[in-house]
């Protein structure tokens, strides 16, 4: 066996280990996924401390709609938990994606706005991920004011808007939805 | 004709497995929603007559037969390619367009599963007698490779953006996603031995093939047969409120995006 054939064989068996590993490991996800109930999936939400995501989204923008930005980087960041509680935020957007998945999935009439609300948190997902890149070249200072304010003050709103939507309709479990989010 | 006992066995269940299931996509009312899936086992039904036709009046081993073979191989690669086109629309154009964070991601999919398959078809230097041979060898184990790489692409991007699949959508991307898989493999195996002396490396894998052949269709046939599951009724007020909340939830974003810090 020359050498050549010896690097197509390897290189061959290894794609072939990682597609089929690939494979395996988003299979379990997405079953895991698909067959979760309304309930445990609102289960996997991490707890947040709301009264702070709701100063930070409001220093940004209030009610009014006027911006303040009154609040410096630094108290944004130890407001947060730092990136632990980006990276808690972005839990959390990852189960409100998977609430939409299940609207699209079990409810298709609602599919158009089901569709607009996981693009919503996918898009707070991006501000949460130009941060870890911010992070890994060392422009975090510059950055996160900017795309973690953002990200807090879209979560913020959508949270309260979903919390809003539970009461009009009786949700049992609002209570322990509320503490939640 | 030229095939031994277990050779036409295989051939004649391959061939009733792809008219069951073309049968089981017509009376379920499959093709509407599965057009491209239906034309290539239509065209499996077709190719498998044809290919039987020369091979009782030549040989399998005739000249007319194997320009048959290849062409058709070709058109089946082509077909293959709509089919996952298929899929992917009813995956990533939920609403009737393409979603706009998905993409860029499926630009970059392709491109990357282009670069590793071609790739490894430029690695792979299969002993043959004639350039064609290699050549024929080579494109096959590009195309495994290709569509290894894009069903197993598209699964993955699915999953991370949140994107559900249809029931009969996601059977039929499973059962192509495999097949790809082990195809890499036989075709990578067919591109190590060559075509050499006796060809008797080509032959088991052909075996093979045509048994993992026949395992896809009874798959399909069976998760094809089944309904699925039905979707739940959403009260007509809750709907309402979902619209809502979107709208509200819309007009925020227009207004973070706009923000400035000055």
């Amino acid at each position: 066996m020359n050498l050549r054939s010896l690097l197509f064989v390897v290189l061959v068996g290894l794609v072939f280990a990682g597609l089929t590993g690939v494979v395996f490991r988003y299979a379990l996800r997405t079953r895991r996924s698909s067959q979760a109930t309304w309930e445990e999936i609102l289960g996997r939400l991490a707890h947040l401390d709301r009264e702070k995501i709701a100063a930070i989204a409001l220093d940004a923008i209030d009610d009014s709609g006027r911006q303040n930005f009154m609040l410096e980087p630094d108290a944004i960041w130890s407001m947060l938990g730092g990136m632990e509680g980006m990276e808690l935020l972005e839990k959390n957007c990852q189960v409100l994606i998977e609430l939409a998945t299940y609207v699209q999935r079990w409810h298709p009439e609602a599919l158009v706005v089901a569709e607009q609300l996981r693009l919503n948190a996918r898009e707070i997902e991006w501000h949460i991920g130009r941060l870890k890149g911010a992070t890994s070249t060392g422009n975090l200072q510059s950055a996160f004011a900017d795309y973690a304010q953002r990200a807090v003050a879209t979560y913020y709103l959508m949270t309260r808007h979903v919390l809003e939507l539970y009461e009009q309709v009786s949700f049992p479990e609002l209570a322990q939805l509320k503490q939640a989010i | 004709m030229g095939l031994s006992g277990v050779r036409q066995f295989l051939w004649a269940a391959s061939f009733s497995s792809t008219c069951v299931l073309l049968a089981v996509l017509l009376l379920r009312r499959r093709a509407a929603s599965l057009s491209a899936f239906t034309f290539l086992i239509a065209f499996y039904v077709a190719k498998t007559l044809v290919l039987f036709s020369l091979a009782i009046h030549f040989s399998i081993r005739s000249r007319p037969y194997a320009l048959t073979y290849w062409s058709l191989s070709y058109v089946d690669d082509a077909i293959q390619f709509a089919v996952f086109y298929e899929l992917v629309k009813q995956v990533f154009c939920p609403t009737g367009v393409w979603a706009r964070d998905t993409r860029r991601a499926f630009q970059w999919l392709v491109a990357a599963s282009i670069l590793l398959a071609l790739g490894l078809a430029m690695l792979a230097s299969p002993p043959t007698a004639r350039w064609y041979e290699t050549y024929l060898l080579r494109s096959n184990f590009f195309v495994s490779v290709l569509e290894s790489g894009l069903f197993v692409g598209i699964m993955v991007l699915s999953s991370t953006v949140g994107l559900p699949w249809k029931t009969h959508a996601a059977r039929v991307a499973q059962g192509f996603g495999a097949c790809a898989l082990t195809s890499m493999v036989l075709e990578g195996t067919r591109n190590y031995f060559g075509l050499g002396p006796g060809q008797r490396a080509y032959g088991v894998v052909a075996y093979i093939e045509t048994v993992i052949y026949i395992g896809c269709m009874g798959f399909w046939i069976v998760s094809l047969w089944q309904e699925a599951p039905a979707p739940r009724e959403l009260p007509d007020a809750m709907l309402m409120q979902i619209y809502t909340l979107q709208r509200r939830v819309e007009n925020d974003l227009v207004r973070i995006r706009n923000w400035r810090r000055s």
